[in-house]
C-alpha cells in the first residue's frame, strides 16, 4: 500500500477527508475562524486527487461547518465545533454503547457485570494518567 | 462540457485478434483517470490510437475536439509517454531540448528538477541508461511538457518504489498547479489509486468498468461469518463471490451498507471488510462484472 | 519555429551521422589519388561513396529518429517533410562544396596530378552552375530515395523491402527492354531525344524523379506506426 497518510482504500476518500477535518475541528485542532488547508495542500498531504480533496471539503462547507471567503479560502464557521460535538454525542450510543452491549451479550456478561468492568477500567485510566 | 477525450465505437482489429472492441468512453478535461486491466486487455492500443500513433479499424476518437491522427493542432497539445519508447542516438539533455522545441508549455525548471529527483544526468547517452532511468526520462518529458492531454502508458517499468513515489507526488503537485487531462495506465493499482478521479477498466478489448474512483471505494463489501447470518444479510443483493467452509461463509456483496445493515452484521457477529479499488478492479477484470449495460442480468445470474 | 524546421534540427542532433559527410570526401579523395589519380586517370568513381552515403543518411533518419519524433508530437507528414528539408539543406551545402572543389581541380590541373575526381564525365563536367544544380538535385533525390527505403522497412519489414526492390528492378528492366526493342519504332523520337539529353536535361529528369520519390515516400509514411 502507498503512503496515504492514514486513509484507507475501502471507503470513499472524500468521506475520509471530510471526517478527518471534522474530527480536527471537534478536537480543537482547527479553531473556529481559522483557515482550513487548501484543496491542493490536502491533496499533497494525503497524496490524493485534488478533486477528491475538494469534494471532501465541500461536504463540510455544504453542512455549514466551513465558510468560503472569496479569494482567500475556506474557514471554520462559528459554532462548528459545538455542532460537531453535539453530533458525536448523539452518535455515541450507536457507535459505542450498542456494540458493547451486543458483544457483552455474546460473552454472557450481564449489565451489572458490565458496569463493574467500566468502572474498573475508568479507575485504572485515571490512575495511569496521574 | 465537451470531454477532452472521447471514443465512439472504437474498434481495432489485427489479423488474428481484436485488440479493441467497440470502445465508448468520454474523459472529462482536468481529471486524472486510471486506465486499468490485465496484460493484453487493450490499454496500450487504446492509448496509441488516442495519441495518433495507431489507426482505428472502425469508430472514432476525438482528442480536444478533433481526431488526433496527423493533426498537429491536437498533437502539439498532447504528450504520450510510452513504456517502450525508442530513442535515437541522443544524450538525455538533447532529448529534453528537442522536447522543449515541440511543446509550447514546456517547463525547463520542472524538467531539471525531475532530472535531479531521479538522479539522471543530462550528458549521459540515452542508450546507456538503465530501464528505470529510461522510464524516468519518459516521465520527465511527460510532466515537463505540461500538455493539455497527458497520456502515460505504464510509465515506470524498472523504477523502484521511491522513484515511483516521486512520480506520484510530482504529478499531483504539478496537476494541482496546472490542471490538465491525464490518462495513466498501470498495473500498480493500489499505489496509484488515490490519484484517480475516474477509472476505466478494460478486459479483452472491452470496457468492463467506467466509474468515478470514489464511487467504487466501499461499493462492495466482504462479509464473513456464520453461514446463515451471511445469507440473511446478503438476501436480495448481488453477490460476486461465494465461499464456504463448514458453517462459515465469506461472500462479496455489492451495494452500500446502511446503518441498519451494520447493526445487523454486528449483532449476528459478521465481519465486514470493504473492498479496495484494486480488489474491485480485479473482480471487474476477471469477468465477474459484465459491461455496464448488461450488469443487471449478470448480477442476477451470479446471485442466483 | 515551423514544425518542419524543428524536425530538421531534431534530426541534426544525431550529429555523428552527419559528421561522416565531411570526412568521407577527403578519405575517398585520398584513396582515389593514391590508386588511380597518379597515373592521370579518372578517379571520379570514388566520389560515388559520398553520393551513396546520402541515400544511407536518408534511410537512417526513419528507423532511428521517427519513433521519438512522433512522440514529440510531430505528425508523420511534418516529420517526413522536415527530414526532407534537412536532406535538401545538406544537398545544397554539399553541392556547393563539390562545385568549389571542382573549380579548384580545374584551376590546378587536377591537383597537379592530372587527376579527375570532381569532374565526372558527362554528368558533372559543365559550367559551375550546372555542376551545382546537378549535384544538389542528385543528392537530394538519393536522400529521399533512402528515406523511402527506411519507411518501407518500417512498414513492411525485410520481406516487404525486398519486394520493393524487386518491383523497382522490374520497372528498370522493363524500361530498358522497352527502350531497346521499341527504339526503331514508337520510341524513335523519344529514344533519340533521350540519347541526346544534355547533363542539364538529365538533371531535369532527376528532379522529376525526386518529386515522384517524395510523393511515394509520403504516401508510404502516412500510415506508418512505430
Amino acid at each position: 500500500m502507498p503512503e496515504l497518510a492514514g486513509l484507507d482504500e475501502g471507503t470513499p476518500l472524500f468521506v475520509q477527508v471530510a471526517d478527518r477535518l471534522a474530527r480536527e475541528i471537534a478536537d480543537g485542532g482547527l479553531a473556529e475562524g481559522e483557515r482550513v488547508p487548501s484543496t491542493n495542500e490536502l491533496a499533497a498531504f494525503y497524496r490524493i486527487n485534488p478533486a477528491t480533496a475538494a469534494k471532501g471539503v465541500n461536504v463540510l462547507a455544504d453542512d455549514g461547518l466551513l465558510e468560503k471567503r472569496r479569494g482567500i479560502g475556506m474557514f471554520v464557521a462559528t459554532g462548528a465545533r459545538q455542532r460537531l460535538l453535539a453530533r458525536r454525542r448523539a452518535e455515541f450510543t450507536q457507535r459505542y454503547v450498542d456494540p458493547l452491549l451486543s458483544e457483552a451479550a455474546r460473552l454472557g456478561i450481564d449489565t451489572d457485570e458490565l458496569f463493574t468492568l467500566i468502572k474498573e477500567a475508568g479507575h485504572e485510566r485515571e490512575g495511569a494518567s496521574l | 462540457m465537451t470531454p477532452a477525450i472521447s471514443c465512439a465505437g472504437l474498434t481495432r482489429r489485427y489479423r488474428d485478434h481484436t485488440a479493441l472492441d467497440d470502445i465508448n468512453v468520454a474523459i472529462s478535461g482536468g481529471t486524472i483517470t486510471g486506465l486499468l486491466g490485465r496484460n493484453g486487455a487493450g490499454k496500450t492500443t487504446l492509448l496509441r490510437i488516442m495519441a495518433g500513433q495507431e489507426f482505428p479499424t472502425a469508430g472514432s476518437v476525438r482528442v480536444l475536439g478533433a481526431p488526433p491522427a496527423e493533426n498537429e493542432a491536437v498533437l502539439r497539445r498532447l504528450v504520450f509517454v510510452r513504456e517502450d519508447q525508442a530513442y535515437p542516438d541522443l544524450k538525455v539533455g538533447q532529448a529534453l531540448r528537442a522536447a522543449s522545441w515541440f511543446y509550447p508549455n514546456w517547463d525547463r525548471a520542472l524538467a531539471s528538477a525531475l532530472l535531479d529527483d531521479f538522479g539522471l544526468r543530462a550528458h549521459k547517452a540515452v542508450k546507456k541508461l538503465s530501464r528505470g532511468q529510461r522510464s524516468a526520462l519518459g516521465i520527465t518529458i511527460g510532466l515537463a511538457a505540461r500538455a493539455e492531454v497527458t497520456l502515460f502508458d505504464e510509465p515506470y517499468a524498472g523504477l523502484d518504489a521511491v522513484a515511483r513515489q516521486v512520480f506520484y507526488d510530482r504529478l499531483l503537485a504539478d496537476f494541482a498547479e496546472f490542471p490538465r487531462t491525464v490518462l495513466l495506465s498501470t498495473h500498480l493499482i493500489d499505489e496509484a489509486a488515490a490519484m484517480f478521479e475516474g477509472v476505466i477498466v478494460l478486459d479483452r478489448g472491452r470496457v468492463v468498468l467506467d466509474a468515478a474512483a470514489d464511487d467504487l471505494r466501499g461499493a462492495a463489501t466482504r462479509v464473513s461469518g456464520p453461514c446463515l447470518a451471511v445469507e440473511a444479510l446478503a438476501a436480495g443483493r448481488p453477490v460476486w463471490e461465494r465461499r464456504r467452509l463448514g458453517s462459515q461463509a465469506s461472500i462479496v456483496m455489492v451495494g452500500p451498507l446502511s446503518a441498519d445493515d451494520r447493526e445487523q452484521a454486528r449483532s449476528s457477529g459478521l465481519d465486514l471488510t470493504p473492498l479496495s479499488l484494486q480488489q474491485i478492479v480485479v473482480q471487474a477484470s476477471t469477468g465477474v462484472l459484465a459491461p455496464a449495460d448488461e450488469a443487471s442480468s449478470e448480477t442476477e445470474r451470479t446471485s442466483a | 519555429m515551423n514544425t518542419w524546421v524543428k524536425v530538421a534540427r531534431y534530426n541534426l542532433m544525431m550529429s555523428a551521422n552527419y559528421l561522416v559527410l565531411p570526412l568521407i570526401l577527403p578519405f575517398s579523395f585520398a584513396v582515389g589519388a593514391v590508386t588511380v589519380g597518379r597515373s592521370g586517370h579518372n578517379a571520379a568513381g570514388y566520389l560515388l561513396s559520398f553520393v551513396i552515403y546520402f541515400a544511407m543518411l536518408g534511410m537512417q533518419t526513419i528507423g532511428r529518429s521517427l519513433p521519438f519524433g512522433l512522440t514529440l508530437g510531430a505528425s508523420r507528414r511534418s516529420f517526413y517533410f522536415g527530414t526532407a528539408l534537412l536532406g535538401m539543406a545538406l544537398a545544397l551545402v554539399s553541392g556547393l562544396v563539390l562545385t568549389a572543389l571542382q573549380a579548384i581541380e580545374r584551376a590546378t590541373d587536377g591537383w597537379g596530378l592530372s587527376m579527375r575526381f570532381f569532374r565526372v564525365p558527362y554528368l558533372l563536367n559543365g559550367p559551375w552552375y550546372a555542376t551545382w544544380l546537378t549535384s544538389v538535385v542528385g543528392l537530394f533525390a538519393l536522400f529521399v530515395y533512402g528515406m523511402w527505403y527506411g519507411i518501407g522497412y518500417n512498414r513492411w519489414g525485410l520481406l516487404g523491402t525486398l519486394a520493393f526492390i524487386a518491383v523497382q528492378a522490374l520497372v528498370v528492366v522493363a524500361g530498358v527492354v522497352v527502350v531497346h526493342f521499341e527504339h526503331w519504332h514508337v520510341w524513335s523520337a523519344a529514344g533519340g531525344s533521350f540519347a541526346g539529353l544534355t547533363a542539364l536535361g538529365l538533371t531535369g529528369v532527376i528532379a522529376a524523379l525526386a518529386v515522384l520519390l517524395l510523393v511515394g515516400g509520403h504516401a508510404t509514411i502516412r500510415r506508418a506506426t512505430v
